[in-house]
């Protein structure tokens, strides 16, 4: 398993940190402030208070050890540079910094980071697509003209099964998967519901009210599709 | 017929709908579980279990605007409803 390291806990890099930790990484989080080390210390393998800009400081945790770092002081421009610049001296294989404008991100590849995020922007961007279009609930980019996105179902597919929508040949894309809610009754007699997801829909698959259609195709196929109400 | 007045006719009539709303509900008929548990609401209006079970249906059936505004009403009514917080948080992002 790698081990990583995320400097700088603020909302990013602590929601980076936990969520590792929780698939079973070793994570070693570092902050100059004592307050965020202590409230992230019972989700991390080490947390420790420190200054990163601090060479020696580092090199004294073992952070040369480390196979990923993610520099997540965004808000701090002089401090990610520098820390960004340390981490790949001292030869730490990865370094993905979060950036808060251009500028900052180019700045970051001169001295050869290996990935620039932007959250805000990421984030922006997402937004603003599911804004657009309220029924596409998840997007991936397969390659520029390929991609797999989340929709929920078209009330026009509602009670018709995969093979009469003809959904192929009308709109030349593949269902990967259908998920469904199925009501039930919690072990306290609430009710709920669980998804269900099904993994390899054939023709004779209906849909129902809720569902959501994963599916793969090009780009301006999925857009027809994407327009049906 | 009196509604509203939260007397106790109203609220054993409103449970009954409730029953039948989840019923329906898990017999994959949602809009009449919508119906009847719209309806539920008119004869007991601060039933918590009623708007969380309505914001069950329109989640089920991807209104999330209608589900939203259930769960909050359920949780205003009764704070301690952890399943409708709970469902609110996934839907609204926390």
């Amino acid at each position: 398993m790698k081990n990583f390291a995320v400097i700088g806990l603020g909302q990013f890099g602590s929601s980076v940190a936990k969520a590792l930790s929780e698939r079973g990484c070793q994570v070693l989080a570092v902050d100059i402030d004592e307050e965020k080390v202590q409230s992230i210390s019972g989700f991390v393998t080490h947390a420790i208070q420190l200054d990163a800009s601090d060479e020696k400081a580092l090199k004294n945790i073992g952070i040369e050890d480390i196979d990923t770092a993610v520099v997540s002081v965004g808000g701090n421009l002089e401090a990610s540079i520098l820390i960004t610049l340390l981490l790949k001296e001292i030869g730490i294989r990865e370094v993905i910094a979060k950036a808060l404008t251009p500028q900052h991100a180019k700045v970051l590849q001169k001295i050869g980071v290996d990935r620039v995020v932007f959250p805000e922007k990421e984030m922006g961007l997402r937004i603003a697509e599911s804004l657009v279009s309220p029924n596409v609930l998840e997007q991936i980019k397969l390659s520029s003209n390929y991609e797999i996105v989340e929709i929920t179902a078209p009330s026009g597919f509602i009670g018709k099964s995969l093979k009469d929508i003809a959904i192929r040949t009308k709109y030349k894309v593949n269902v990967i998967a259908i998920k469904k809610k199925e009501p039930n009754i919690n072990e306290a007699g609430e009710t709920e519901f669980k998804e269900v997801l099904n993994l390899s829909p054939t023709g004779e698959d209906e849909i129902s009210a809720g569902d959501i259609l994963i599916i793969t195709g090009e780009v301006a196929n999925l857009e027809k599709l994407r327009k049906e109400k | 017929m009196e509604t509203n007045n939260g007397n106790g006719n109203s609220k054993e009539l409103a449970l009954d709908l409730l029953e039948l709303g989840k019923f329906y509900y898990l017999n994959e008929r949602y809009d009449e579980a919508i119906k009847v548990l719209s309806k539920a609401l008119k004869f007991d209006p601060i039933n918590a279990d009623i708007y969380y079970n309505l914001g069950i249906v329109y989640e089920t059936r991807n209104s999330t605007h209608e589900a939203k505004d259930c769960y909050l009403k359920a949780i205003e009514i009764d704070p301690s409803l952890k399943l409708a917080q709970e469902h609110l948080d996934k839907l609204v992002g926390n």
